[in-house]
């Protein structure tokens, strides 16, 4: 999905590197993570933080993936990609205990 | 003199209170005999009940967690609790009582709830001062979701080796094919043997 011309596998170690990462920047990130979903729960009176976030998420996918595959296409069309950052954004906000980094990698094994 | 200890997530706020198992040698802030929890969900009713009814409730939040990640229609339903979602951001609970003529409560919270609220048994489970019977599905998966990505490398190492070997002697024999002639042989049999 990568806007890249050499396929590198990931390896299983730097697999649970950046498991741990993404745990410990969601930590981190729970209070903005938490803002977003606030937003798109009272869209009408609150939409500012869900739609810069949905400008933001376009741009950087717009700029690092590659848009001629169809699964980043379902990622930049905003009918369709609302279920997913929903999605991404709860598993993340239930990744932040000590048990986090278990519970991201069965999620995303299992997803 | 019982003990109370609280896990606080933004807008929710689990109690649990308690004594300590003098019998174990436990010290005397520790929690093993629980006799009442409350859950405080901000601008929700107040959520209360005897030791037997949180691990069931706690079970009821982490499998719907799941279900919802997972499943496009999530609804969890038991004796004690129904769990379901309206929308992709609110979620109905309705509490039953195991009381006679005592109404169900309905609750509806919204994601940033649900996630403070599972966040608060995850701390209660990770709490050293808080002895409860371990809940087995904090990661659970649904059975629908558990042919994964193990499973199919798994499967693919299995179902590869004898394909690819089938494939391969396909592949050499139909090139065989290709320089065998049936009727050039026929001719060295007669050659090699004119009667």
């Amino acid at each position: 999905m990568r806007k890249s011309y050499v396929i590198n596998n990931i390896k299983l170690n730097e697999f649970d590197a950046l498991i741990k990462i993404t745990v410990e920047m969601s930590k981190y990130l729970y209070p903005y993570i938490k803002e977003i979903l606030k937003s798109k729960e009272d869209f009408e009176e609150n939409p500012v933080i869900w739609n810069d976030f949905n400008k933001r998420f376009i741009e950087l996918i717009q700029e690092r993936f590659n848009v001629d595959s169809m699964r980043v296409k379902k990622l930049l069309n905003q009918a369709e990609n609302e279920e997913i950052i929903i999605k991404s954004l709860l598993i993340l906000s239930f990744c932040i205990s000590n048990q986090g980094y278990q519970k991201l990698k069965n999620f995303l094994y299992h997803f | 003199m019982q003990n109370k200890l609280s896990f606080h997530q933004s807008s929710a706020i689990l109690e649990i209170i308690g004594l300590p198992d003098y019998s174990n040698n436990e010290n005397k802030d520790q929690i093993s005999i629980i006799s009442q929890w409350k859950l405080t969900i901000v601008g929700k009713p107040l959520i209360e009940g005897k030791i037997e009814h949180l691990g069931p409730i706690m079970d009821a939040f982490y499998i719907y967690s799941n279900l919802l990640i997972k499943n496009e229609t999530p609804i969890y339903e038991s004796k004690l609790i129904d769990i379901k979602a309206d929308n992709l951001y609110i979620h109905n609970i309705v509490l039953k009582s195991s009381k006679p003529n005592v109404n169900p409560l309905n609750i509806k919270i919204g994601n940033t709830s649900l996630s403070d609220t599972i966040n608060c048994f995850d701390q209660l489970n990770e709490s050293s001062r808080v002895r409860i019977k371990k809940t087995v599905v904090s990661n659970y998966i649904p059975k629908k979701g558990r042919f994964g990505f193990t499973n199919k490398v798994k499967f693919l190492n299995l179902i590869m080796p004898p394909f690819i070997a089938i494939f391969s002697i396909i592949l050499c024999s139909s090139t065989i094919i290709y320089f065998y002639n049936p009727v050039e042989d026929k001719e060295k049999n007669t050659l090699i043997n004119p009667e």
